[in-house]
């Protein structure tokens, strides 16, 4: 059922693996490599078994991700990606603390959009957590995080 | 029993409000994701610099005992491990917390901790000249065979396939190699600017295990919350205690082995808690049971965890030399007071001395109460819904990976490994193996590295790997380990053919 | 609109500059230690930007973060790429690391990526021995290193640190050739492999060597330096004891900022730092950790990061 799936995982490892072995055996100065070249001579064993067995539909372990699950992580990984790599950089840390919480509480509380309350209670859900976070890291522990254009 | 004489002095006011400051601080620091003990410690030393000698210590010393403690309370409800030493409180934690029984977990995990800290600072009292001797017998062929023995744990570990296994940790201890290669100062595998530190190994906890979580919770979606309501169920204190003195071995095993290995200075407090919880797998009639909530995986992994919290202090009170990046910054707020470590501290300050390791004495018995207390409280979170669970775990693995050395890049590096993580899992990879293999990496190629380097100027490679005792000891049991996986794997796969044509 | 645009940021960067030159600094300072929390450089950078927050200094905390590794290429590249030059970020220095490591490449800062303020410390090395070693002077080290060349195997924290140089000095000033082997781990591994035995010898800080030798694990035989140690009165200096081994190994410590840092704000550092140096809780507190102070301004130290660099050009140049 998911054996494609189980080829495409296995075998990007072993790509990987590959490519680990290629450039341990390459770079140099040779004596710092001494050590990645054992563990990719190993990496890239096993992970040849790994796909070796995927392809031939062997693999037993690990059920793969279905198409629903995928559907439904697409919205919050994508969140969590502009939370990361954009938001938290470019619009200061806590802004887009608040902002993805907020989102992501919206996104995935199960209680109808249509109840006005239910906003309200994750508006301050949500300033309570960052209000937290903000004592615990900005003034207990003296943490600087990126501010930028907001705060 | 000089230590005795010297109680009185942990009870005067100051001295006591110190410890419950202490003691509940590093709890909560302890609990916060991205603190390491070390950190921790290292934020309360600017407090001692107002203090005594003496009560300086005591701050430190119950912060260090109960921020140990603490990290095994987001191990548990969150699955984020606060520092290396608690993942393998996650394995059989975190799935407890998930079946509503987070409070006995936590419970559990309070006690043990206590049991094995308490054994272990009394190790250190009494036996102190004797473990100093046995924390320098480690040199670097030894700690080498001690990685190896590590890596060949790496299989059996949290993982149903002993090949992806081993592979899960090849790939951590490839991660590991990534950045500047620590002795020749060369750059390997850096295809990043944010890799040029290498991966920092409490943002990479942090990531695989907390990430996958977040990921896990989005792909169940919207709604459908009703069917996944958890009883939190209500446990007893008394009962939490028996049940820890009937599971004995478990106990028995964790604080022994955490208090051995919590010795050998650089590596100890790092693995001691994986090589426990992997021990009492393998000595328990019940191996099937550990992974899905199984209290002696608790049990053990927090026994040892804490149980190397004294005897990692001996290299530094007898020799003064730090044997753990904690004992380092300890050192430190010694040394602002003028104090040595070594028999200076011993024979002229033996009030320091002493009142320092009793406070460490009480501090775990106040880390377990004040624990028990919040322990039935706090198991409440898994009542938290889904949606707001999901929030949390990620601005708190966000804010965590950040705060390590406020640096971005360890937050990108969080989130990549933690998404790849996710889809390794689903494969049947698992996160445990990797972690070891990215913590042991480091210690495997150093010592081996310098112990060739040692080799090579004296009598060759061979000798001074392959002779000696300790080494021989130390092959027989990798070997005997290797054996023990290999008879695994084809008991395994016979398991599994049964099952399959049975299906 | 495009004048708009240009009269707004013009204005606003008049704003901000007028703000760095007045009320710098304005919020909490992070200074980045390139060695591990508890190691010799963190411990002293701790104590010395403690009193940053009182009124006469800065009157702004300075929050230490470390960020180790490779014996601190790791700390020290991202300070040089990545560290914002707005005056809020600082660095620890350790000289003649970080000049060595640069001469020899493969990192991507040298002495003009940075900008020194103020220097704090200077931590000869020095050679010791396990406290039942036969060596008792450098003479005998020496003797022994001669007649078993490659075989006297010397630990120190790491390939072209200040140990490391000093263990080059000592070869080339009586011709020898020792094992250096470098330690993961900063000086405190470097020490543990002496004590225990795993090797003959070792080079580490005075600090920390004074400390072992008080604890009665080591003998230390000789100072890297031009002059003895206050620490140590009775420990010659390698120079008495015949070898030409001058103080280029000496571990100078300090402050600095990225190259780039508004120079309003570099004139304010290096005149108030080395002030906060010389207050009188920080000396009474490195003393008694038995590190050794030498506070130096900023010109002073531009000097001697010059001297360095030459001397370790020539060293490092057969290697």
């Amino acid at each position: 059922m998911n054996r494609s799936q189980h080829i495409f995982g296995s075998g990007l490892v072993f790509a990987v693996g590959l490519w680990v072995t290629w450039v341990s055996y390459t770079q140099q100065p040779a004596e710092a490599f001494l050590f990645p070249r054992l563990i990719a001579s190993v990496f890239v064993v096993l992970a040849g078994w790994t796909f070796g067995k995927a392809v031939m539909g062997l693999s037993k372990v690990g059920n793969g991700v279905s198409r629903t699950m995928f559907v439904n992580m697409l919205p919050g990984l994508f969140v969590t990606l502009v939370y990361i790599f954009w938001a938290a950089k470019s619009l200061g840390f806590y802004t887009a603390t608040a902002i993805a919480f907020f989102i992501l509480l919206s996104m995935y509380d199960p209680t109808p959009h249509s109840v006005a309350k239910s906003w309200i209670k994750r508006g301050i859900i949500t300033t309570i957590f960052v209000a937290i976070m903000y004592g615990l890291f900005a003034m207990l522990l003296n943490v600087y995080t990126p501010k930028e254009i907001l705060f | 029993m000089e230590f005795i004489y010297y109680f009185g002095d942990v009870f005067t006011p100051l001295s006591l409000m110190l410890l419950l400051g202490g003691t509940i601080g590093g709890l909560i620091l302890g609990a916060t994701p991205g603190l390491s003990p070390t950190m921790a410690v290292a934020l309360l030393i600017p407090f001692t610099f107002q203090l005594e000698a003496a009560q300086g210590l005591i701050l430190l010393g119950a912060a260090y005992t109960s921020t140990v403690a603490g990290g095994a309370v987001s191990a548990i409800l969150l699955k984020i491990p606060g520092a290396p030493a608690n993942i393998a409180t996650t394995l059989d934690g975190h799935t407890m917390a998930k079946n509503g029984e987070g409070a006995r977990a936590l419970q559990l995990s309070f006690l043990a901790s206590a049991v094995g800290g308490i054994f272990g600072v009394l190790l250190l009292i009494f036996l102190t000249p004797v473990l100093a001797k046995w924390a320098l017998a480690f040199g670097p062929s030894h700690l080498f065979w001690l990685a190896i023995l590590g890596v060949t744990v790496i299989s059996t570990l949290d993982s149903a396939s002993v090949v992806k296994g081993l592979l899960s940790g090849c790939i951590g201890l490839w991660l590991a190699t990534i950045g500047f290669d620590d002795i020749m100062g060369a750059q390997r595998f850096i295809f990043h600017p944010a890799l040029g530190g290498g991966i920092n190994i409490i943002a990479a906890l942090i990531g695989l295990f907390a990430i996958p979580q977040v990921l896990t919770m989005f792909a169940k979606g919207r709604g459908n919350d009703g069917a996944e309501v958890i009883e939190v169920q209500r446990h007893s204190i008394m009962a939490a205690i028996r049940e820890l003195f009937s599971r004995t071995r478990a106990l028995s095993i964790g604080t022994l082995i955490g208090s051995i290995i919590g010795l050998i200075p650089g590596v100890g407090g790092q693995i001691a808690g994986l090589v426990a919880y992997d021990q009492t797998k393998k000595f328990s009639p019940e191996k099937d049971k550990f992974g899905t909530g199984h209290p002696e995986g608790v049990i053990a992994a927090e026994a040892a965890n804490n149980a190397m919290v004294g005897p990692s202090l001996v290299p530094l009170l007898t020799l003064s030399i730090p044997g753990s990046p904690t004992a380092a910054v300890l050192l430190g707020g010694l040394l602002i007071h003028g104090i040595f470590p070594g028999s200076d501290l011993f024979d002229n300050h033996p009030d320091v001395a002493w009142t320092f390791i009793n406070s460490m004495l009480i501090g775990q018995v106040l880390m377990c109460i004040f624990g028990l207390y919040v322990a039935g409280l706090a198991a409440r979170v898994a009542q938290v819904p889904q949606s707001v669970m999901v929030a949390i775990v990620l601005a708190l693995s966000v804010f965590g990976a950040y705060s390590v050395q406020s640096s971005m890049g360890d937050v990108y590096v969080m989130a990549c490994l933690g998404i790849g993580m996710f889809f390794l899992e689903r494969f049947g990879f698992s996160a445990a193996p990797l972690v070891l293999g990215l913590i042991l990496g480091p210690i495997a190629e150093a010592n081996f590295i310098q112990g060739s380097m040692i080799a090579d100027a004296t009598d060759g490679k061979a000798a001074y790997f392959m002779t000696g005792g300790l080494n021989l000891f130390l092959i027989v049991v990798v070997i005997a380990s290797i054996a023990y996986s290999v008879w695994m794997e084809l008991r395994h796969s016979r398991y599994t053919t049964k099952e399959e044509a049975q299906a | 609109m495009k004048q708009l645009i240009a009269g707004a940021a013009f204005a606003l960067t008049a704003l901000t500059g007028a703000a760095t030159a007045d009320e710098y600094p304005e919020r909490p300072i992070m200074m980045m230690v390139s060695y591990g929390a508890g190691g010799a450089t963190d411990f002293q950078a701790r104590i010395v930007t403690m009193t940053a927050g009182n009124e006469d200094a800065l009157g702004m905390p300075i929050a230490i973060i470390n960020k180790p590794g490779a014996g601190g290429r790791v700390g020290w590249n991202w300070f040089a790429t990545q560290a914002d030059s707005d005056g809020y970020t600082l660095a620890a220095y350790n000289v003649p690391h970080f000049i060595a490591q640069s001469i020899k490449g493969g990192v991507e800062y040298s002495t003009d990526s940075f900008e020194p303020i103020a220097n704090w410390g200077a931590d000869p090395a020095v050679f010791v021995v396990d406290a039942d070693s036969p060596f008792n002077s450098m003479e005998d080290v020496v003797a022994y290193s001669k007649e078993n060349p490659g075989k006297l195997t010397v630990s120190g924290a790491g390939l072209f640190v200040g140990h490391h140089i000093a263990a080059l000095q000592i070869d080339k000033a009586a011709g020898t050739k020792m094992a250096y082997i470098p330690t993961k781990g900063g000086g405190a591994a470097a020490m543990k492999a002496v004590i225990a035995g795993e090797v003959m010898g070792g080079i580490n800080n005075l600090s920390d060597a004074f400390r072992a030798q008080e604890a009665g694990n080591v003998k230390i035989l000789g100072v890297a330096d031009l002059e003895r140690s206050a620490f140590l009165p009775d420990v010659p200096t390698m120079m008495e004891q015949g070898l030409e081994v001058d103080n280029s190994s000496v571990n100078f410590r300090g402050v600095m900022v990225p190259k780039g840092t508004p120079p309003e704000v570099i004139e304010k550092l290096a005149i108030t730092v080395p002030e906060m140096f010389a207050n009188s809780r920080v000396s009474k507190k490195m003393e008694a950790g038995g590190s050794p102070m030498h506070i130096m301004t900023r010109d002073e130290v531009i000097e001697m990061w010059g001297q360095r660099q030459q001397t370790l050009n020539e060293l490092l140049a057969g290697l």
